[in-house]
């Protein structure tokens, strides 16, 4: 029997994976890349935020063991540095002026001595220069097969409490390194793409007698007011097309969803409870997900948009207030501490509605508020940790996050 | 006073003059060489949303509107915040007591004005669960307020969420204290 057990032992240890080996297997099995940079452009400063920012992006886009040692090299020759020679990939550039505003960019992949990939950009204002480089990044990323990554492009939109009822709203990229102040003055929340391309958002106006949703059309800046409502006014959610909305209004003090049909203007009441019903997001055509009160504590749930099915989504945790859907799957946010005398901590969770996997996203500090990139690849979220406010991103099939601080001001909602 | 009052209408036209903003050139107008692709396309328009709570006092109503102004906020200092418990909208018998003395209050000298609860939250989470925790608060003092006398359409409701706090440590007697429905008097 001795015998016996330690061969069994024996067996178990052989073939038994060590999840440690495993990952730093991985991550040593990434094909390096470095970079070289062979710009032209007289402005020191601006070529090396661009090298930052470009090296930063390689990084993000996780199929690199990327060297963030700056190399100069001329772009001209498809030699690389002596001390590339052994490096799979090396990426030059070259950053030159144009004969007017902004700059121009040639790139090359380089392997083995042979040009592989070759790109030009073009840019008519400076100070966006990051949007370059996150275009680049997700460029190789597509040429490399790597899996979508398109949110790396977006602009984000966030509004920003200055000071008690005083915000801003701001369009920023993914990193916040570019930030513009779009809507200045009074009390602005929750602001929201109106389309796939950007070119619109919505907020809520709380200057005027009752909350007020509007729309801005970035192209022409021309603001329009759509609809109000006593009490409570936000757009929750906008569809793929952009042709409808799921609101939370509170026309008599009571908080429910409405769907809204933006080229007809009208309004259907989707949720009937008398507590509290907010936060819709689509989920598919048909259905949605919300947060409602009406198990006596904030929980996520969803609905037929058209019908009065209503399921339980999440079965864990006793204050999950806010939420977000992309094809089977659910990110919540859930209280980790139910104290009213202590901090509170708030994480994010997945979950799939299809099976019983649940994942804890993050470990600490006050996380909320997350969306998911269209494509499904990633999360963004608010984390506000010892008094610091900052914008997070999950990459959740690489199981990475990364977090851009404010420089102040306090992160309210946000949109990418 | 009166010099206080053209201060006050020099500095708003002032600040009215400056307000205006028109929109930058888009980027679009930028012509794109034949092998370059034009990576930002979005325009930098700049939208200024006025700030509506700017007033404007004409010369001849500037004493009766002081006058108003000042009763208004004398009036809103008797009327006490109704404070809530954590993750509650309910109110409890010593805040019930503060309403009805608030009521008393905006049944009599204060019956000519509009009464605009604002509801809060401590400053867990500045999600719409949050702004709609507020706005249950208010709610719930506005049913109150109805039950004591107070006529339904003189009452309107906002809800601030976690953004108008009255304090910023992180304590649990400021939290308990951003837990609160405010009133304010409008004309």
């Amino acid at each position: 029997m001795k015998i016996l057990i330690s061969i069994l032992m024996t067996i178990t240890f052989i073939f038994a994976s060590d999840a440690t080996i495993e990952v730093i297997k991985k991550i040593d099995s990434l094909p390096s890349i470095a970079v070289e940079d062979g710009s032209t452009h007289k402005d020191e400063t601006l070529k090396m935020k661009f090298f930052k920012s470009l090296v930063a992006d390689l990084n993000v886009i996780s199929l690199f063991n990327v060297d963030r040692r700056k190399f100069n090299n001329d772009f001209d020759t498809n030699e690389v540095d002596v001390e590339n020679k052994n490096i799979n990939y090396v990426l030059k550039y070259n950053l030159s002026e144009n004969n007017g505003p902004g700059f121009s960019v040639e790139m090359k992949i380089i392997k083995n001595n042979e040009v592989i990939l070759r790109k030009n950009y073009k840019i008519s204002n400076h100070k966006k220069y990051m949007f370059v480089a996150h275009t680049i990044a997700y460029e190789v990323n597509n040429f490399m097969g790597g899996p979508s990554i398109e949110w790396i492009k977006r602009k984000v939109i966030f509004s920003r409490v200055v000071a008690p009822l005083k915000s801003e709203i701001v369009i920023a990229d993914y990193t916040l390194s570019y930030q513009h102040v779009v809507v200045k003055g009074g009390f602005n929340l929750f602001p929201k793409w109106s389309s796939q391309k950007q070119n619109g958002f919505y907020y809520t106006s709380l200057n005027e007698t009752k909350p007020t949703l509007k729309h801005v059309d970035t192209r022409s800046a021309k603001i329009t007011s759509l609809i109000s409502s006593e009490g409570m006014m936000t757009c929750s959610d906008v569809n793929a097309n952009g042709t409808k909305l799921l609101l939370t209004m509170a026309p008599k003090g009571q908080p429910d969803i409405y769907l809204y049909d933006v080229k007809t203007k009208k309004v259907k009441r989707v949720t009937k409870y008398k507590g509290i019903d907010v936060s819709g997001q689509f989920m598919g055509n048909d259905r949605i997900v919300f947060v409602s009160n009406r198990l006596g504590y904030p929980n996520i749930f969803s609905k037929g948009l058209y019908t009065n099915d209503i399921e339980q989504m999440v079965y864990y945790g006793k204050s999950n207030a806010s939420c977000t859907a992309n094809g089977e799957y659910i990110v919540y946010k859930a209280r980790e501490s139910s104290n009213a005398f202590s901090r509170n901590t708030f994480n994010l969770h997945i979950i799939s509605t299809k099976t019983d996997f649940i994942r804890r996203l993050t470990a600490s500090g006050v996380n909320e508020f997350p969306r998911f990139s269209n494509d499904g690849d990633a999360v963004i979220f608010i984390k506000n940790y010892k008094n610091q406010s900052s914008i997070g991103i999950i990459r959740l099939n690489h199981n990475k996050n990364y977090l851009f601080p404010l420089k102040y001001g306090k992160v309210q909602a946000m949109d990418w | 006073m009166k010099k206080v009052i053209i201060s006050s209408v020099a500095v708003a036209l002032l600040l009215l003059t400056g307000c205006s903003d028109s929109p930058s050139p888009s980027d679009s107008s930028i012509n794109q060489s034949k092998n370059a692709s034009l990576v930002e396309n979005v325009s930098d328009d700049s939208v200024s949303v006025i700030d509506d709570s700017v007033n404007i006092i004409a010369e001849n109503d500037n004493v009766i509107a002081d006058s108003s102004e000042m009763n208004m906020a004398s009036l809103e200092k008797k009327m006490s915040s109704i404070h809530f418990a954590f993750d509650e909208y309910s109110i409890d018998s010593q805040m019930q007591s503060k309403i009805s003395q608030s009521a008393k209050i905006l049944n009599s000298v204060a019956n000519r004005f509009i009464i605009k609860l604002e509801g809060n939250c401590d400053e867990w989470g500045s999600d719409e669960y949050n702004f709609a925790l507020g706005l249950k608060r208010a709610d719930a003092v506005k049913k109150a307020l109805i039950a004591e006398g107070v006529k339904t359409n003189r009452i309107t409701m906002v809800s601030y969420g976690e953004s108008n706090p009255t304090c910023s440590d992180k304590s649990q007697d400021c939290w308990a204290k951003n837990r609160r429905v405010d009133f304010k008097l409008l004309p």
